[in-house]
């Protein structure tokens, strides 16, 4: 499958590597943002409030005298954390449910995949926004209500890549010497169904940090003074006269990162499945 | 056909109806509680009690859902919590906005697709194909509420050509009403093309791949002919059918567009209803626009099995 045989093959790869470099920025700031960020993303100083990019303050400061840059890289570590956490519990109660569908078939498909698409039919900000009223405005049920809304997708992809690894031959084989269905479901079957999965995670990933940043840009996800990129552009929104940089900087960032996730996602199907694209 | 259109309805009516269970209960086990909300955080426990009796907030969920069925039925959305307003004729006030919004961005989203989307087929794996599908994937990365505020900026702020936000309708003064509308739907409609892009193009692909389109190529038939009389009726089926669930998605993204826009639609109704704990509110908003959506894929559903008889006649089989 990989471009092993004619030596690394730039071409093919290219979206990856882009996309791949993009979310790299981006987690890189994540994980070490108290090293990369220039001050704390608290750090009050009223006599610098809404002053413009400078030496001092490269992305200019706040309507409370906050580094704007610090609170954007800071807000990466949110949006890092719902989203990886968000298309874990998508990915996996999405993958439990379709591999289960697919395995027994009959009653327990039906009565599982009926609840899927009654999921499906809600249009997704508007299921994680009443989930969101449902569970509470925090971060983590930020995580929870965004992981609901993709068990769905993941189900349904899930079940379609189980059905066909089911009428592989390898798989008759596993019953025919006795494997126990979990062991030929966890052992045999998962195992081959995770390269379309991962490239839906990737694509999910992006999907995440939108609606974090939607659900916190409404005031139901990250709470200020805690900075994430939804909040830190409602807030920015009240001074665009006075500090536009304050609506353009959390929005480029949201930017670069579901760019880069996209890219990956689009990459790694072309990598995987090259006839997928057309 | 009868037997597809009946099979099809009372799938519609059972999942609406398991949608409206869903949502009566989500939005029901709601930690804030209603009465603190409306009475005010200083309520007393015997005013919160009686608040809560007198809007059958105390009786098990159950007997709650089956009331809230039966005068849903009857076309009865109650009154809000907040205000005493009835919801209903509040929530037929504000479908029109709604409505309106949606469809001027999908009308945008298409107007960029369609030719972009087929342009891209045309010149598969040319410049212009690149550069369409690069741009179809910078748009999807786009948040719309992003799109939204640097929109504000510069036509608002900036050019002061366009009014931050409000609503007038059409019928009052129409130049108001789409200089109101414009704004809130550029930023859906251009984030939407994006999919949208990608669809036209994969189904034009597909479909100039085809037999008889190779065959036209070699009667000479130009172009044009191709694209138009040959190519792009048949590529809208699929196309259509990503598309009408587009519309339903943006029938559903309005929340954050409503609110960045002051826009009095559904989106901005469900919002007030969430940040007040007004139930009734919340649910009326919430099952209008889920209504809304799978009334949409229903319809998809019936046209797409018109228009390709193929689909029929699989599903029958």
């Amino acid at each position: 499958m990989m471009a092993a045989t004619a030596g690394f093959d730039f071409h093919r790869w290219r979206l990856v590597l882009l996309g791949g470099l993009l979310v790299g920025i981006v987690l890189f700031a994540a994980i070490f943002a108290p090293w990369v960020a220039p001050y704390s993303p608290f750090d009050l100083d009223v006599t610098k409030m809404l002053q413009g990019p400078s030496a001092a303050h490269w992305l200019g400061t706040d309507e409370l005298g906050r580094d704007v840059l610090s609170r954007a890289i800071y807000a990466a570590r949110v949006s890092m954390q719902v989203a990886l956490l968000a298309v874990t519990v998508g990915l996996v109660g999405g993958t439990l449910i379709g591999m289960t569908a697919a395995y027994f078939g009959g009653l327990v498909e039906q009565a599982l995949m009926r609840a899927v698409d009654l999921l499906f039919s809600f249009p997704a900000i508007l299921l994680a926004v009443v989930l969101m009223a449902s569970l509470g405005t925090s971060v983590l049920n930020a995580m929870i209500a965004i992981g609901i809304v993709f068990i769905p997708g993941f189900s349904r992809l899930a079940r379609a890549s189980t059905q066909a690894v089911l009428r592989q031959q390898y798989i008759e084989a596993a019953r025919s010497i006795g494997m126990s269905d979990v062991r030929i479901i966890f052992r045999e079957i998962l195992p081959n169904i995770m390269a379309p999965l991962i490239v839906e995670a990737a694509v999910a990933f992006a999907y995440a940090v939108l609606l974090e940043s939607a659900l916190s840009f409404l005031g139901l996800g990250a709470q200020p003074p805690d900075p994430s990129w939804g909040n830190m552009l409602s807030t920015g929104r009240g001074f665009m006269a006075q500090a536009p940089w304050l609506s353009i900087v959390p929005g480029m960032a949201m930017f670069i990162c579901v760019l880069g996730f996209n890219l990956l996602g689009d990459g790694l199907r072309d990598v995987t499945d090259p006839h997928m694209r057309e | 056909m009868i037997r597809l259109v009946l099979t099809r309805l009372s799938g519609f009516v059972l999942t609406l109806f398991a949608a409206s269970v869903v949502l009566f209960v989500t939005i029901n086990v709601l930690p804030g509680s209603a009465a603190k909300s409306a009475l005010g955080i200083h309520a007393t426990a015997q005013a919160i009690q009686r608040f809560e009796a007198q809007h059958g907030l105390d009786r098990p969920l159950l007997v709650q859902y089956a009331e809230w069925l039966g005068r849903i039925l009857q076309g009865d959305f109650g009154t809000s919590f907040q205000n005493g307003v009835a919801v209903g004729p509040e929530l037929l006030k504000r479908l029109p906005v709604t409505l309106e919004l949606a469809t001027f961005a999908f009308i945008i989203a298409n107007l960029i697709a369609i030719p972009l989307g087929a342009w891209a087929a045309r010149r598969h794996q040319k410049g212009a194909d690149r550069s369409i599908t690069f741009l179809a994937t910078i748009l999807g990365a786009i948040p719309n509420f992003w799109l939204a505020t640097l929109l504000v900026l510069v036509f608002t702020l900036t050019l002061r050509w366009l009014p931050p936000g409000g609503f007038t309708p059409f019928t009052v003064n129409p130049v108001m009403n789409l200089k109101q509308m414009i704004m809130p739907a550029l930023s859906l409609g251009i984030v939407s093309s994006a999919l949208l892009i990608r669809i036209m193009r994969a189904s034009m692909l597909e479909v100039l791949s085809t037999d008889y389109v190779r065959t036209a190529e070699a009667k000479g038939a130009n172009s044009r002919t191709i694209v138009f009389r040959h190519s792009m009726r048949n590529a809208f089926i699929p196309y259509l059918n990503v598309a009408a669930v587009e519309f339903g998605f943006l029938f559903g993204s309005v929340v954050v567009i409503e609110d960045i826009f002051l826009l009095p639609g559904v989106g901005s109704f469900v919002l007030v209803g969430i940040i007040n704990r007004d139930y009734p509110v919340l649910l009326a908003g919430a099952l209008a626009i889920t209504l809304f959506v799978l009334t949409l894929n229903l319809l998809v559903d019936l046209i797409a099995s018109l228009l390709d008889p193929r689909q029929v006649k699989a599903r029958n089989s």
